[in-house]
Protein backbone atom coordinates (compact mmCIF):
# COMPACT_ATOMS: atom_id res chain seq x y z
CA UNK A 1 0.00 0.00 0.00
CA UNK A 2 1.34 3.26 -1.52
CA UNK A 3 1.32 5.85 1.19
CA UNK A 4 -1.80 8.33 1.09
CA UNK A 5 -2.30 11.94 1.49
CA UNK A 6 -5.13 12.53 3.42
CA UNK A 7 -4.42 15.94 4.28
CA UNK A 8 -4.67 17.08 1.00
CA UNK A 9 -7.61 14.88 0.23
CA UNK A 10 -9.73 16.61 3.23
CA UNK A 11 -8.79 19.54 2.00
CA UNK A 12 -10.20 19.22 -1.25
CA UNK A 13 -12.80 17.78 -0.49
CA UNK A 14 -14.06 20.52 2.17
CA UNK A 15 -13.09 23.09 -0.70
CA UNK A 16 -15.30 21.37 -3.13
CA UNK A 17 -18.43 22.34 -0.90
CA UNK A 18 -17.49 25.13 0.70
CA UNK A 19 -16.45 26.69 -2.72
CA UNK A 20 -19.13 25.15 -5.10
CA UNK A 21 -21.12 28.38 -6.25
CA UNK A 22 -18.79 30.87 -6.22
CA UNK A 23 -21.43 33.90 -6.46
CA UNK A 24 -19.60 36.16 -3.96
CA UNK A 25 -16.19 36.08 -4.90
CA UNK A 26 -17.56 36.90 -8.32
CA UNK A 27 -19.06 39.65 -7.04
CA UNK A 28 -16.60 41.04 -4.99
CA UNK A 29 -14.09 40.79 -8.43
CA UNK A 30 -16.61 42.81 -10.49
CA UNK A 31 -16.92 45.27 -7.27
CA UNK A 32 -13.53 45.85 -6.98
CA UNK A 33 -12.56 46.35 -10.45
CA UNK A 34 -15.69 48.93 -10.71
CA UNK A 35 -14.93 50.60 -8.14
CA UNK A 36 -11.18 51.53 -9.22
CA UNK A 37 -12.31 51.78 -12.58
CA UNK A 38 -14.99 54.54 -12.19
CA UNK A 39 -14.63 56.68 -8.99
CA UNK A 40 -11.59 56.33 -6.60
CA UNK A 41 -8.65 57.15 -8.90
CA UNK A 42 -10.47 60.34 -9.58
CA UNK A 43 -11.00 61.03 -5.80
CA UNK A 44 -7.28 59.70 -4.92
CA UNK A 45 -5.24 61.47 -7.59
CA UNK A 46 -6.96 64.63 -5.92
CA UNK A 47 -5.27 63.83 -2.33
CA UNK A 48 -2.14 65.43 -1.44
CA UNK A 49 0.25 63.08 -0.86
CA UNK A 50 1.45 59.40 -2.29
CA UNK A 51 0.52 57.98 1.10
CA UNK A 52 -2.58 59.72 1.27
CA UNK A 53 -3.35 58.07 -2.03
CA UNK A 54 -2.25 54.76 -1.35
CA UNK A 55 -4.68 54.80 1.94
CA UNK A 56 -7.75 56.35 0.26
CA UNK A 57 -7.34 53.24 -3.02
CA UNK A 58 -6.97 50.53 -0.76
CA UNK A 59 -9.20 51.47 2.04
CA UNK A 60 -12.28 52.21 -0.62
CA UNK A 61 -11.61 49.34 -3.14
CA UNK A 62 -11.93 47.20 0.21
CA UNK A 63 -15.47 48.26 1.24
CA UNK A 64 -18.42 45.81 0.31
CA UNK A 65 -15.75 43.62 -0.98
CA UNK A 66 -14.53 43.31 2.48
CA UNK A 67 -17.77 42.58 3.74
CA UNK A 68 -18.74 39.86 1.26
CA UNK A 69 -16.16 38.01 1.94
CA UNK A 70 -16.70 38.52 5.79
CA UNK A 71 -19.83 36.73 5.13
CA UNK A 72 -18.08 34.43 3.02
CA UNK A 73 -15.93 33.35 6.09
CA UNK A 74 -18.73 32.94 8.06
CA UNK A 75 -20.71 30.95 6.28
CA UNK A 76 -17.74 28.42 5.46
CA UNK A 77 -16.97 28.11 9.21
CA UNK A 78 -20.38 28.29 10.22
CA UNK A 79 -21.95 25.64 7.76
CA UNK A 80 -18.35 24.27 7.27
CA UNK A 81 -17.51 23.34 10.26
CA UNK A 82 -20.47 23.45 12.61
CA UNK A 83 -22.43 21.75 10.16
CA UNK A 84 -20.21 18.95 9.69
CA UNK A 85 -20.18 18.42 13.33
CA UNK A 86 -23.85 18.53 13.54
CA UNK A 87 -24.06 16.44 10.88
CA UNK A 88 -21.33 14.14 11.43
CA UNK A 89 -19.45 14.84 8.47
CA UNK A 90 -16.54 15.45 11.10
CA UNK A 91 -17.08 12.07 12.61
CA UNK A 92 -16.28 10.55 9.29
CA UNK A 93 -13.23 12.26 8.60
CA UNK A 94 -12.08 11.03 11.81
CA UNK A 95 -12.25 7.94 10.76
CA UNK A 96 -9.50 8.30 8.41
CA UNK A 97 -5.62 8.28 9.03
CA UNK A 98 -5.07 12.29 10.03
CA UNK A 99 -5.18 13.97 13.10
CA UNK A 100 -7.24 15.92 14.89
CA UNK A 101 -5.08 19.48 14.31
CA UNK A 102 -4.73 18.36 10.63
CA UNK A 103 -8.21 17.73 9.98
CA UNK A 104 -8.97 21.52 11.48
CA UNK A 105 -6.20 22.65 9.40
CA UNK A 106 -7.80 21.55 6.77
CA UNK A 107 -10.64 22.71 7.30
CA UNK A 108 -9.51 26.19 8.52
CA UNK A 109 -7.66 26.74 5.14
CA UNK A 110 -10.48 25.87 2.78
CA UNK A 111 -12.71 28.02 4.89
CA UNK A 112 -10.52 30.60 5.91
CA UNK A 113 -7.33 30.52 3.45
CA UNK A 114 -8.62 30.28 0.35
CA UNK A 115 -11.19 32.88 0.64
CA UNK A 116 -8.09 34.93 2.04
CA UNK A 117 -6.01 34.12 -0.98
CA UNK A 118 -9.32 34.95 -3.28
CA UNK A 119 -9.46 38.28 -1.76
CA UNK A 120 -6.00 39.28 -1.51
CA UNK A 121 -6.19 38.10 -4.69
CA UNK A 122 -8.85 40.39 -6.13
CA UNK A 123 -7.47 43.66 -4.39
CA UNK A 124 -3.96 43.11 -5.53
CA UNK A 125 -4.85 42.77 -9.38
CA UNK A 126 -7.12 45.70 -8.89
CA UNK A 127 -4.20 48.01 -7.24
CA UNK A 128 -1.63 46.82 -10.16
CA UNK A 129 -4.12 47.69 -12.76
CA UNK A 130 -4.86 51.14 -11.43
CA UNK A 131 -1.60 52.40 -9.93
CA UNK A 132 1.40 50.19 -10.81
CA UNK A 133 4.18 52.52 -9.90
CA UNK A 134 3.45 52.96 -6.76
CA UNK A 135 3.00 49.38 -5.00
CA UNK A 136 6.44 48.69 -4.66
CA UNK A 137 7.76 52.03 -3.14
CA UNK A 138 4.69 51.74 -0.56
CA UNK A 139 4.67 47.92 -0.39
CA UNK A 140 5.16 48.13 3.76
CA UNK A 141 2.12 50.29 4.02
CA UNK A 142 -0.02 48.70 1.72
CA UNK A 143 0.48 45.55 3.76
CA UNK A 144 -0.28 47.40 6.69
CA UNK A 145 -3.47 48.23 5.22
CA UNK A 146 -4.71 44.62 4.40
CA UNK A 147 -3.39 43.58 7.54
CA UNK A 148 -5.71 46.46 9.45
CA UNK A 149 -8.42 46.26 7.47
CA UNK A 150 -8.55 42.26 8.01
CA UNK A 151 -7.86 42.02 11.46
CA UNK A 152 -11.27 42.57 12.48
CA UNK A 153 -12.34 39.77 10.21
CA UNK A 154 -10.23 37.46 11.45
CA UNK A 155 -11.08 38.14 14.68
CA UNK A 156 -14.64 37.43 14.65
CA UNK A 157 -13.57 34.25 12.78
CA UNK A 158 -12.37 33.06 15.47
CA UNK A 159 -15.10 33.98 17.64
CA UNK A 160 -17.50 31.88 15.13
CA UNK A 161 -15.13 29.08 15.12
CA UNK A 162 -15.64 28.83 19.00
CA UNK A 163 -18.63 29.01 19.31
CA UNK A 164 -19.26 26.31 16.34
CA UNK A 165 -16.99 23.94 18.36
CA UNK A 166 -18.78 24.23 21.55
CA UNK A 167 -22.19 24.04 20.21
CA UNK A 168 -21.74 22.10 17.30
CA UNK A 169 -24.56 23.62 15.57
CA UNK A 170 -23.84 25.39 12.45
CA UNK A 171 -26.91 28.09 11.75
CA UNK A 172 -26.65 29.17 15.75
CA UNK A 173 -22.85 29.59 15.25
CA UNK A 174 -23.18 32.11 12.21
CA UNK A 175 -26.07 33.83 14.32
CA UNK A 176 -23.92 34.63 16.83
CA UNK A 177 -20.90 35.73 14.34
CA UNK A 178 -23.43 38.21 12.86
CA UNK A 179 -24.48 39.33 15.76
CA UNK A 180 -20.52 39.71 17.24
CA UNK A 181 -19.89 41.53 14.17
CA UNK A 182 -22.37 44.56 14.29
CA UNK A 183 -22.70 44.43 18.02
CA UNK A 184 -18.73 45.78 17.66
CA UNK A 185 -20.02 47.55 14.69
CA UNK A 186 -22.50 49.55 16.44
CA UNK A 187 -20.50 50.01 19.88
CA UNK A 188 -17.51 51.78 17.61
CA UNK A 189 -19.93 54.62 16.37
CA UNK A 190 -21.25 55.01 19.69
CA UNK A 191 -17.97 55.25 21.19
CA UNK A 192 -16.70 57.38 17.92
CA UNK A 193 -19.99 59.91 19.07
CA UNK A 194 -18.33 59.80 22.61
CA UNK A 195 -14.87 60.18 21.19
CA UNK A 196 -15.78 63.13 19.32
CA UNK A 197 -18.03 64.75 21.78
CA UNK A 198 -16.01 64.50 24.77
CA UNK A 199 -12.46 64.68 23.19
CA UNK A 200 -11.62 61.73 25.09
CA UNK A 201 -10.07 58.91 23.20
CA UNK A 202 -9.82 56.25 25.87
CA UNK A 203 -12.81 54.13 24.24
CA UNK A 204 -11.44 54.75 20.68
CA UNK A 205 -7.99 53.22 21.88
CA UNK A 206 -9.58 50.27 22.95
CA UNK A 207 -12.05 50.06 19.88
CA UNK A 208 -8.97 49.94 17.95
CA UNK A 209 -7.77 46.80 19.77
CA UNK A 210 -10.78 44.95 17.97
CA UNK A 211 -10.55 47.03 14.97
CA UNK A 212 -7.11 48.25 14.27
CA UNK A 213 -8.46 49.83 11.06
CA UNK A 214 -9.66 52.93 13.44
CA UNK A 215 -6.59 53.32 14.68
CA UNK A 216 -5.30 53.73 10.95
CA UNK A 217 -8.20 56.34 10.62
CA UNK A 218 -7.33 58.32 13.33
CA UNK A 219 -3.94 58.63 11.83
CA UNK A 220 -5.13 59.98 8.67
CA UNK A 221 -7.46 62.18 10.70
CA UNK A 222 -10.69 60.48 9.37
CA UNK A 223 -12.41 60.73 12.56
CA UNK A 224 -14.83 63.44 12.66
CA UNK A 225 -14.25 66.07 16.06
CA UNK A 226 -11.33 67.08 18.14
CA UNK A 227 -10.59 63.84 20.01
CA UNK A 228 -6.61 64.33 20.62
CA UNK A 229 -5.79 60.83 19.42
CA UNK A 230 -3.80 61.58 16.34
CA UNK A 231 -1.40 57.69 16.21
CA UNK A 232 1.82 57.08 14.37
CA UNK A 233 1.88 54.65 12.03
CA UNK A 234 4.25 52.43 14.53
CA UNK A 235 1.30 52.88 16.95
CA UNK A 236 -1.08 51.53 14.98
CA UNK A 237 1.33 48.82 14.09
CA UNK A 238 1.23 47.82 18.11
CA UNK A 239 -2.84 47.90 17.58
CA UNK A 240 -2.59 45.67 14.58
CA UNK A 241 -0.04 43.16 16.34
CA UNK A 242 -1.75 43.09 19.66
CA UNK A 243 -5.09 41.99 17.70
CA UNK A 244 -3.27 39.42 15.98
CA UNK A 245 -2.26 37.95 18.86
CA UNK A 246 -6.15 37.91 20.85
CA UNK A 247 -6.74 36.22 17.65
CA UNK A 248 -4.22 33.96 17.84
CA UNK A 249 -4.98 33.08 21.24
CA UNK A 250 -8.06 32.17 20.31
CA UNK A 251 -7.61 29.89 17.22
CA UNK A 252 -4.92 28.32 19.86
CA UNK A 253 -7.69 27.51 22.12
CA UNK A 254 -10.09 26.58 19.64
CA UNK A 255 -7.02 23.37 18.32
CA UNK A 256 -6.54 22.57 21.83
CA UNK A 257 -10.19 21.87 22.63
CA UNK A 258 -10.79 20.50 19.06
CA UNK A 259 -7.62 18.09 19.45
CA UNK A 260 -7.70 17.13 23.15
CA UNK A 261 -11.05 17.51 24.62
CA UNK A 262 -14.01 17.65 21.95
CA UNK A 263 -16.14 14.40 22.12
CA UNK A 264 -17.67 13.78 18.87
CA UNK B 1 -5.89 -12.63 20.99
CA UNK B 2 -8.09 -9.35 22.12
CA UNK B 3 -8.76 -6.85 19.25
CA UNK B 4 -10.32 -4.91 21.80
CA UNK B 5 -10.69 -4.64 25.23
CA UNK B 6 -12.08 -2.05 27.64
CA UNK B 7 -12.19 -2.25 31.23
CA UNK B 8 -14.64 -0.20 33.79
CA UNK B 9 -15.44 2.48 30.89
CA UNK B 10 -17.52 4.72 32.25
CA UNK B 11 -18.91 8.51 30.71
CA UNK B 12 -21.59 10.26 31.97
CA UNK B 13 -23.42 13.03 30.22
CA UNK B 14 -24.65 15.24 33.10
CA UNK B 15 -26.30 13.19 35.68
CA UNK B 16 -27.23 10.74 33.06
CA UNK B 17 -24.99 7.57 33.12
CA UNK B 18 -24.21 6.48 29.75
CA UNK B 19 -22.19 4.12 30.04
CA UNK B 20 -21.07 2.71 33.85
CA UNK B 21 -18.71 0.73 34.50
CA UNK B 22 -18.44 -1.41 31.16
CA UNK B 23 -15.97 -3.81 30.47
CA UNK B 24 -16.11 -5.32 27.20
CA UNK B 25 -13.18 -7.82 25.23
CA UNK B 26 -13.15 -8.27 21.12
CA UNK B 27 -10.92 -11.02 20.21
CA UNK B 28 -9.06 -11.85 16.87
CA UNK B 29 -11.39 -13.26 14.13
CA UNK B 30 -14.89 -13.47 15.68
CA UNK B 31 -17.93 -11.24 14.87
CA UNK B 32 -19.31 -9.78 18.22
CA UNK B 33 -22.77 -8.44 18.78
CA UNK B 34 -23.68 -5.76 21.20
CA UNK B 35 -26.85 -5.80 21.97
CA UNK B 36 -29.11 -3.69 23.82
CA UNK B 37 -32.10 -1.36 23.67
CA UNK B 38 -32.24 2.17 22.56
CA UNK B 39 -30.20 4.39 24.79
CA UNK B 40 -28.43 1.04 26.83
CA UNK B 41 -25.32 2.82 25.39
CA UNK B 42 -24.09 0.87 22.71
CA UNK B 43 -23.47 4.20 20.63
CA UNK B 44 -21.46 5.70 23.40
CA UNK B 45 -19.21 2.62 23.91
CA UNK B 46 -18.90 2.51 19.96
CA UNK B 47 -17.87 6.09 20.08
CA UNK B 48 -15.12 5.21 23.24
CA UNK B 49 -13.68 2.51 20.68
CA UNK B 50 -13.11 4.54 18.31
CA UNK B 51 -11.35 7.36 19.94
CA UNK B 52 -14.00 10.53 18.86
CA UNK B 53 -15.43 10.47 22.54
CA UNK B 54 -13.29 10.41 25.70
CA UNK B 55 -14.49 8.20 28.68
CA UNK B 56 -14.74 9.51 31.87
CA UNK B 57 -12.96 6.86 33.51
CA UNK B 58 -11.60 3.18 32.35
CA UNK B 59 -9.24 2.24 30.32
CA UNK B 60 -9.50 1.42 26.30
CA UNK B 61 -7.00 -0.46 24.40
CA UNK B 62 -7.46 -1.30 20.39
CA UNK B 63 -4.92 -3.68 18.64
CA UNK B 64 -3.10 -3.01 22.22
CA UNK B 65 -3.07 0.90 21.50
CA UNK B 66 -5.08 3.79 23.18
CA UNK B 67 -7.80 5.06 20.14
CA UNK B 68 -7.97 8.74 21.16
CA UNK B 69 -6.80 10.51 18.02
CA UNK B 70 -4.51 7.66 16.96
CA UNK B 71 -3.98 8.09 13.42
CA UNK B 72 -2.02 4.32 12.88
CA UNK B 73 -4.95 2.62 14.37
CA UNK B 74 -7.57 4.22 11.96
CA UNK B 75 -6.15 3.17 8.84
CA UNK B 76 -7.04 -0.59 10.46
CA UNK B 77 -10.74 0.06 11.33
CA UNK B 78 -13.21 0.32 9.24
CA UNK B 79 -16.50 2.46 10.34
CA UNK B 80 -20.00 2.10 9.68
CA UNK B 81 -22.03 4.54 12.03
CA UNK B 82 -26.19 4.80 11.97
CA UNK B 83 -26.39 7.74 10.19
CA UNK B 84 -23.83 7.94 7.91
CA UNK B 85 -23.08 11.66 6.60
CA UNK B 86 -20.86 12.52 3.76
CA UNK B 87 -19.96 15.50 1.60
CA UNK B 88 -23.23 15.76 -0.21
CA UNK B 89 -22.49 17.16 -3.63
CA UNK B 90 -19.51 15.09 -4.28
CA UNK B 91 -20.21 11.59 -6.73
CA UNK B 92 -20.17 8.56 -5.00
CA UNK B 93 -17.04 6.92 -7.05
CA UNK B 94 -15.52 10.34 -6.95
CA UNK B 95 -15.96 10.08 -2.93
CA UNK B 96 -14.33 6.76 -2.41
CA UNK B 97 -11.82 7.81 -5.03
CA UNK B 98 -10.41 10.42 -3.10
CA UNK B 99 -10.61 7.83 0.00
CA UNK B 100 -8.52 5.43 -1.79
CA UNK B 101 -6.01 8.40 -2.37
CA UNK B 102 -6.22 8.93 1.77
CA UNK B 103 -5.36 5.73 2.24
CA UNK B 104 -3.03 4.81 -0.47
CA UNK B 105 -4.75 1.89 -2.20
CA UNK B 106 -5.62 2.22 -6.07
CA UNK B 107 -8.55 4.39 -7.09
CA UNK B 108 -9.83 0.96 -8.83
CA UNK B 109 -11.05 -0.10 -5.44
CA UNK B 110 -13.88 2.71 -5.37
CA UNK B 111 -15.74 0.29 -8.23
CA UNK B 112 -14.59 -2.85 -6.11
CA UNK B 113 -16.24 -1.72 -3.19
CA UNK B 114 -19.13 -0.40 -4.68
CA UNK B 115 -19.95 -3.74 -7.08
CA UNK B 116 -19.34 -5.31 -3.32
CA UNK B 117 -22.37 -3.84 -1.81
CA UNK B 118 -24.28 -3.70 -5.41
CA UNK B 119 -23.96 0.13 -5.84
CA UNK B 120 -22.40 0.03 -9.23
CA UNK B 121 -25.26 1.44 -10.64
CA UNK B 122 -25.44 4.46 -8.62
CA UNK B 123 -21.69 5.05 -9.05
CA UNK B 124 -22.36 8.60 -11.03
CA UNK B 125 -24.76 9.77 -8.27
CA UNK B 126 -24.20 12.67 -6.10
CA UNK B 127 -24.14 11.20 -2.47
CA UNK B 128 -27.16 13.56 -1.44
CA UNK B 129 -29.33 11.66 -3.91
CA UNK B 130 -28.97 8.03 -2.33
CA UNK B 131 -32.12 7.10 -0.77
CA UNK B 132 -31.21 5.72 2.85
CA UNK B 133 -30.93 1.96 1.96
CA UNK B 134 -27.84 3.32 -0.83
CA UNK B 135 -26.61 5.26 1.69
CA UNK B 136 -26.02 2.71 4.28
CA UNK B 137 -24.56 0.27 1.60
CA UNK B 138 -22.36 3.19 0.64
CA UNK B 139 -21.28 3.60 4.42
CA UNK B 140 -20.21 -0.20 3.94
CA UNK B 141 -18.84 0.05 1.08
CA UNK B 142 -16.69 3.30 2.31
CA UNK B 143 -15.46 1.25 5.39
CA UNK B 144 -14.05 -1.24 3.49
CA UNK B 145 -11.44 0.69 0.92
CA UNK B 146 -8.86 0.45 2.78
CA UNK B 147 -9.33 -3.73 3.89
CA UNK B 148 -9.51 -3.23 7.68
CA UNK B 149 -8.69 -5.72 9.67
CA UNK B 150 -11.42 -4.56 12.28
CA UNK B 151 -14.90 -3.29 11.33
CA UNK B 152 -17.10 -1.81 14.06
CA UNK B 153 -20.87 -1.14 12.74
CA UNK B 154 -23.49 0.95 14.86
CA UNK B 155 -26.66 0.39 14.07
CA UNK B 156 -25.83 -0.56 10.10
CA UNK B 157 -28.82 -2.42 8.96
CA UNK B 158 -31.22 0.10 11.33
CA UNK B 159 -32.20 2.38 8.02
CA UNK B 160 -32.62 -0.93 5.29
CA UNK B 161 -35.81 -2.84 4.38
CA UNK B 162 -35.29 -6.52 5.00
CA UNK B 163 -34.07 -7.68 1.53
CA UNK B 164 -31.01 -4.99 2.24
CA UNK B 165 -30.62 -6.17 5.79
CA UNK B 166 -30.27 -9.58 4.31
CA UNK B 167 -27.93 -8.94 1.66
CA UNK B 168 -25.74 -6.95 4.24
CA UNK B 169 -25.51 -9.49 6.51
CA UNK B 170 -24.96 -12.00 3.43
CA UNK B 171 -21.86 -9.48 2.92
CA UNK B 172 -20.64 -9.60 6.70
CA UNK B 173 -20.12 -13.14 6.52
CA UNK B 174 -18.41 -13.08 3.54
CA UNK B 175 -15.98 -10.78 4.54
CA UNK B 176 -15.08 -12.86 7.59
CA UNK B 177 -14.51 -15.62 6.12
CA UNK B 178 -13.15 -14.53 2.43
CA UNK B 179 -10.67 -11.85 4.36
CA UNK B 180 -10.79 -12.74 8.20
CA UNK B 181 -12.21 -9.45 8.86
CA UNK B 182 -13.04 -8.98 12.83
CA UNK B 183 -16.49 -7.36 13.34
CA UNK B 184 -18.02 -5.80 15.77
CA UNK B 185 -21.67 -4.99 15.41
CA UNK B 186 -23.98 -3.58 17.75
CA UNK B 187 -27.58 -3.67 17.19
CA UNK B 188 -31.28 -4.14 18.53
CA UNK B 189 -32.66 -5.82 16.12
CA UNK B 190 -31.55 -9.54 18.05
CA UNK B 191 -32.62 -12.00 14.88
CA UNK B 192 -30.23 -10.79 12.55
CA UNK B 193 -27.07 -10.92 15.19
CA UNK B 194 -27.81 -14.08 15.76
CA UNK B 195 -27.46 -15.12 12.33
CA UNK B 196 -23.95 -13.67 12.34
CA UNK B 197 -22.30 -13.30 15.76
CA UNK B 198 -20.57 -15.89 16.90
CA UNK B 199 -20.14 -13.82 20.47
CA UNK B 200 -22.46 -10.96 22.17
CA UNK B 201 -22.37 -9.15 24.77
CA UNK B 202 -25.55 -7.96 26.34
CA UNK B 203 -25.74 -3.94 27.87
CA UNK B 204 -28.30 -2.15 29.25
CA UNK B 205 -28.26 0.77 31.31
CA UNK B 206 -24.84 1.45 30.40
CA UNK B 207 -23.52 -1.64 31.78
CA UNK B 208 -22.60 -5.58 30.47
CA UNK B 209 -24.73 -7.85 31.80
CA UNK B 210 -23.63 -11.01 29.60
CA UNK B 211 -20.71 -11.27 27.51
CA UNK B 212 -19.43 -14.31 25.90
CA UNK B 213 -19.25 -16.98 22.88
CA UNK B 214 -23.41 -17.35 22.19
CA UNK B 215 -23.54 -21.37 23.09
CA UNK B 216 -22.37 -20.78 26.45
CA UNK B 217 -24.91 -18.10 26.94
CA UNK B 218 -27.66 -20.21 25.99
CA UNK B 219 -26.59 -22.86 28.30
CA UNK B 220 -26.14 -20.22 31.09
CA UNK B 221 -29.35 -18.73 30.90
CA UNK B 222 -31.37 -21.23 29.70
CA UNK B 223 -31.09 -24.24 31.33
CA UNK B 224 -33.64 -23.50 34.27
CA UNK B 225 -36.18 -22.04 31.68
CA UNK B 226 -39.17 -23.08 30.26
CA UNK B 227 -41.16 -21.36 27.64
CA UNK B 228 -44.58 -21.78 27.39
CA UNK B 229 -47.10 -20.64 24.52
CA UNK B 230 -50.06 -19.54 25.37
CA UNK B 231 -53.43 -17.71 24.23
CA UNK B 232 -53.78 -15.75 26.89
CA UNK B 233 -50.26 -15.13 28.46
CA UNK B 234 -50.35 -12.47 31.26
CA UNK B 235 -53.48 -14.79 32.55
CA UNK B 236 -51.39 -17.71 32.54
CA UNK B 237 -48.47 -15.88 33.97
CA UNK B 238 -50.66 -15.06 37.04
CA UNK B 239 -51.82 -18.16 37.50
CA UNK B 240 -48.34 -19.80 37.36
CA UNK B 241 -46.27 -17.19 39.38
CA UNK B 242 -47.76 -19.10 42.16
CA UNK B 243 -45.83 -21.49 42.28
CA UNK B 244 -43.51 -21.65 44.91
CA UNK B 245 -40.73 -22.62 42.70
CA UNK B 246 -40.92 -20.19 40.50
CA UNK B 247 -38.07 -17.53 40.65
CA UNK B 248 -39.20 -15.40 37.48
CA UNK B 249 -41.54 -15.09 34.77
CA UNK B 250 -41.53 -13.18 31.69
CA UNK B 251 -44.44 -12.71 29.57
CA UNK B 252 -45.49 -11.46 25.80
CA UNK B 253 -47.55 -12.22 22.85
CA UNK B 254 -47.14 -15.36 22.23
CA UNK B 255 -46.29 -16.79 25.49
CA UNK B 256 -44.22 -16.52 28.84
CA UNK B 257 -40.92 -17.95 29.54
CA UNK B 258 -40.64 -19.54 33.56
CA UNK B 259 -37.24 -19.43 35.41
CA UNK B 260 -37.61 -21.89 37.86
CA UNK B 261 -35.39 -22.79 40.70
CA UNK B 262 -33.01 -26.31 40.52
CA UNK B 263 -34.41 -29.66 39.35
CA UNK B 264 -37.94 -28.22 39.65
CA UNK B 265 -38.32 -28.00 35.58
CA UNK B 266 -40.34 -31.63 35.45
CA UNK B 267 -42.26 -30.50 38.40
CA UNK B 268 -43.60 -27.07 35.96
CA UNK B 269 -44.32 -29.69 33.24
CA UNK B 270 -46.88 -31.30 35.85
CA UNK B 271 -48.38 -28.30 37.53
CA UNK B 272 -48.71 -25.88 34.38
CA UNK B 273 -51.49 -27.86 32.39
CA UNK B 274 -53.48 -28.54 35.81
CA UNK B 275 -53.15 -25.06 36.49
CA UNK B 276 -54.29 -23.52 33.04
CA UNK B 277 -57.18 -26.18 32.68
CA UNK B 278 -58.46 -24.47 35.88
CA UNK B 279 -58.17 -20.81 34.68
CA UNK B 280 -59.14 -21.93 31.39
CA UNK B 281 -56.17 -21.30 29.61
CA UNK B 282 -54.83 -22.88 26.49
CA UNK B 283 -51.20 -24.13 26.49
CA UNK B 284 -49.82 -24.25 22.88
CA UNK B 285 -46.56 -26.28 23.81
CA UNK B 286 -43.92 -25.87 26.63
CA UNK B 287 -40.22 -26.16 26.03
CA UNK B 288 -36.92 -26.47 27.92
CA UNK B 289 -34.85 -23.72 27.58
CA UNK B 290 -34.13 -20.82 25.19
CA UNK B 291 -33.95 -20.95 21.74
CA UNK B 292 -33.27 -17.88 20.09
CA UNK B 293 -31.28 -14.71 21.27
CA UNK B 294 -34.53 -12.84 21.71
CA UNK B 295 -34.89 -15.11 24.45
CA UNK B 296 -31.17 -15.18 25.88
CA UNK B 297 -31.72 -11.34 26.06
CA UNK B 298 -35.12 -11.48 27.71
CA UNK B 299 -33.77 -14.03 30.48
CA UNK B 300 -30.72 -11.53 30.96
CA UNK B 301 -32.55 -8.79 30.99
CA UNK B 302 -35.02 -10.34 33.42
CA UNK B 303 -31.67 -11.32 35.74
CA UNK B 304 -30.91 -7.67 35.50
CA UNK B 305 -34.39 -6.51 36.94
CA UNK B 306 -33.50 -9.26 39.79
CA UNK B 307 -29.89 -7.93 40.57
CA UNK B 308 -31.38 -4.27 40.80
CA UNK B 309 -34.09 -5.12 42.69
Amino acid sequence: MKKGRPFLEILASAAYEDYRFPILEIFAFLFALGQFAFSNLNVASSLRSEELMIYWLVSSAMGLPLFIFLILIFKNIAYGLGGDLEKGTIQTYLSYPLSRKKILTAKLLSAIGIAVILFFGIQTVALVVQVPALILPNIGLILLLYAANFAYVLLITSIILLFALLIKKGGVALIVGIAVYFAIGIATSIVLLFASLSGSAMFLQAVALLNPATALSAHYGYIPGNIGWNPSLTEVTYYVGANYFITAILFFIAYRYFSRRLSI
Amino acid sequence: MALINAENLTKHYGIVHAVDNLSLQVEEDSIMGLIGPNGAGKTTTIKMILGVLKPDDGLIKVFGENPWDNVNLRAKIGVVYEKAFFPPHQKTVSYLERVCRIYGVPESRAKEVLALVNLGEASDRQIKALSAGMLQKFAVAHALIHKPKLVIADEMTANLDPIARSDLLDLVLKLHEQENVTLLLSSHILPELSRVCDSVAIINRGKVWAHGKLEELYEKFSAKTVRISTDQPEKLAELVKALPYVENITADSRGISVKVSEGKEDNLYEDTPKLARKGQVKILGIESGSTSLEELYRQVIAQEGETQA
